[in-house]
């Protein structure tokens, strides 16, 4: 090889490995973009299928109790009564109150959900079956245990059962799939009594509502409103009501 | 399905086995706590001292793994079935709860056991023990509250899978918990604990009686 060969080559490597690294740079910029823009779309599109149902205004105000953790004895519910705007239609209403539910109290350390757990949709059958379907942050998130799974499902169907007469009984999906367990201990299999009594007749919807009181089988998922912020100290629901106690 | 035609009349008294489940093992770890804690590996360490106390009464023990495999909850429960005149016990360790009390769980309620063929279905095989279930488990809670200051004062109710296909009676006790800092907060406890699985397994034998039947119901 002819030195004059010799110099061209060398050449042409080095213009090789300087496009190379003025170009890779490049590259894992675009690609990093393309998977952040699929991840955003991919959330936009949960997001968009989760929203949950809004609490509207329009709605008469009832007391509603919620069930989270006790701050005096461990691994109990105390009901948390607080005044929202529900609607008279079943499936609404336990859209309502268990968006309310996993948005979770104003101590975080109360919570009995998920903070990153969704409620995707909810079903209820003529036989007063309902059927919840939660994001597998449901299963995933919540510290495993038969105290803490219990205490979740317990908080639901409390919550259910106070402020839904028409759920007699409830079964959990996660993300839309019948599960064994909810994280390794409680059992999933079969639906969870809620309300023993026969249901009470339904109140006469509020007119903002004439167009949702109807068979609430299936519940539509789509929604308009955003979800329930997480209470805050400005509305500390603990504070409407004294929380009533049970051993 | 599980067993063979009811009815039985002839039984014998008191069960010998005691069929131990260290919960959770190979891929599944259960509850992990910040300080690297697995609760697969704290339950089967506690398996081996329940294991003694309860041969020191004089019981034959019998494990669903040995090692850190993961049996289904099927398979587990498949131990406990083929054994006859047993008591069944899996151990847990919780992620919350008040560190250094122990609770033992007995199932839900179940439906009641269609018997027009004599089979117990598999799904609901612990439905006929549950009364025999209450008492072993309010016998254990009661020596494990005598041990851990804070634990109930009697057995608690849950959904438990594992003891819903369990054809014995059947009890979890689970342990809190795997938020310790250190690990030997959890260690101090498993003499108690097995102290206390034992002696109630001794007081429960004469209230269990065996049907001579293979899988006859209690």
């Amino acid at each position: 090889m002819t030195p004059r060969w010799k110099f061209w080559l060398i050449g042409g490597l080095v213009i090789a490995v300087l496009a190379a690294a003025i170009y890779f740079p490049i590259l894992r910029r675009r690609v990093k973009r393309a998977a952040k823009l699929q991840q955003q779309s991919e959330e936009q599109a949960r997001r968009e299928l989760t929203q949950p149902i809004a609490i509207n205004p329009g709605d008469p105000r009832v007391k509603t109790k919620l069930f989270w953790a006790s701050d005096t004895i461990e691994s109990t519910l105390v009901p948390v009564t607080v005044e929202l705007p529900l609607s008279n239609d079943p499936v609404l209403r336990s859209k309502q109150v268990l968006n309310t539910l996993l948005a979770g109290p104003v101590d975080a350390e109360l919570r009995t959900l998920p903070p990153d757990a969704l409620l995707l949709a909810f079903y209820l059958l003529p036989d007063g079956t309902a059927i919840a379907d939660f994001s597998e942050a449901l299963a995933t998130s919540i510290p495993s245990g038969i105290v803490s799974e219990q205490l979740a499902v317990n908080s639901i169907t409390r919550t259910l059962e106070a402020n839904v007469p028409q759920v007699q009984r409830l079964k959990i999906l996660i993300h839309g799939q019948e599960v064994e367990t909810l994280a390794g201990h409680l059992d999933l299999a079969e639906a969870f009594v809620v309300n023993t009594k026969p249901a009470q007749p339904q109140v006469k919807p509020a007119p903002a509502q004439s167009s949702t009181d109807k068979p609430a089988t299936p519940a539509s998922d789509k929604a308009t409103a955003p979800a329930p912020r997480p209470l805050t100290a400005d509305k500390p629901p603990g504070r409407l009501a004294q929380p009533e106690r049970k051993p | 399905m599980v067993g063979s035609p009811v009815g039985a009349q002839a039984q014998q008294a008191g069960f010998n086995i005691v069929v131990l489940d260290p919960a959770h093992g190979g891929t599944d770890p259960g509850a992990r706590g910040t300080g690297g804690i697995r609760e697969s590996e704290i339950v089967l360490d506690f398996v081996i001292q329940v294991r003694r106390a309860l041969e020191l009464q004089g019981f034959q023990v019998v494990q669903t793994r040995q090692g850190n495999e993961n049996p289904s909850f099927d398979d587990r429960s498949a131990t406990a079935n083929a054994q006859r005149g047993a008591v069944f016990v899996t151990l847990h360790i919780s992620s919350t709860g008040l560190p250094g009390t122990a609770r033992v769980y007995v199932n839900s309620d179940l439906p009641p056991v269609a018997d027009s063929n004599g089979l117990i279905p598999w799904d609901r095989a612990q439905a006929p023990f549950l009364g025999l279930s209450r008492t072993f488990g309010d016998l254990v809670q009661g020596y494990l509250t005598q041990r851990f200051k804070g634990s109930p004062d009697t057995a608690q109710t849950a959904s438990v899978r594992q003891l819903r296909t369990t054809a014995t009676p059947a009890i979890a006790v689970e342990i809190s918990s795997v938020t310790v800092e250190d690990r030997a907060d959890l260690d101090r406890m498993a003499p108690g604990v097995a102290d206390a699985i034992a002696r109630g397994a001794a007081v429960f034998k004469p209230s269990y009686v065996v049907p001579n039947t293979r899988g006859a119901l209690p």
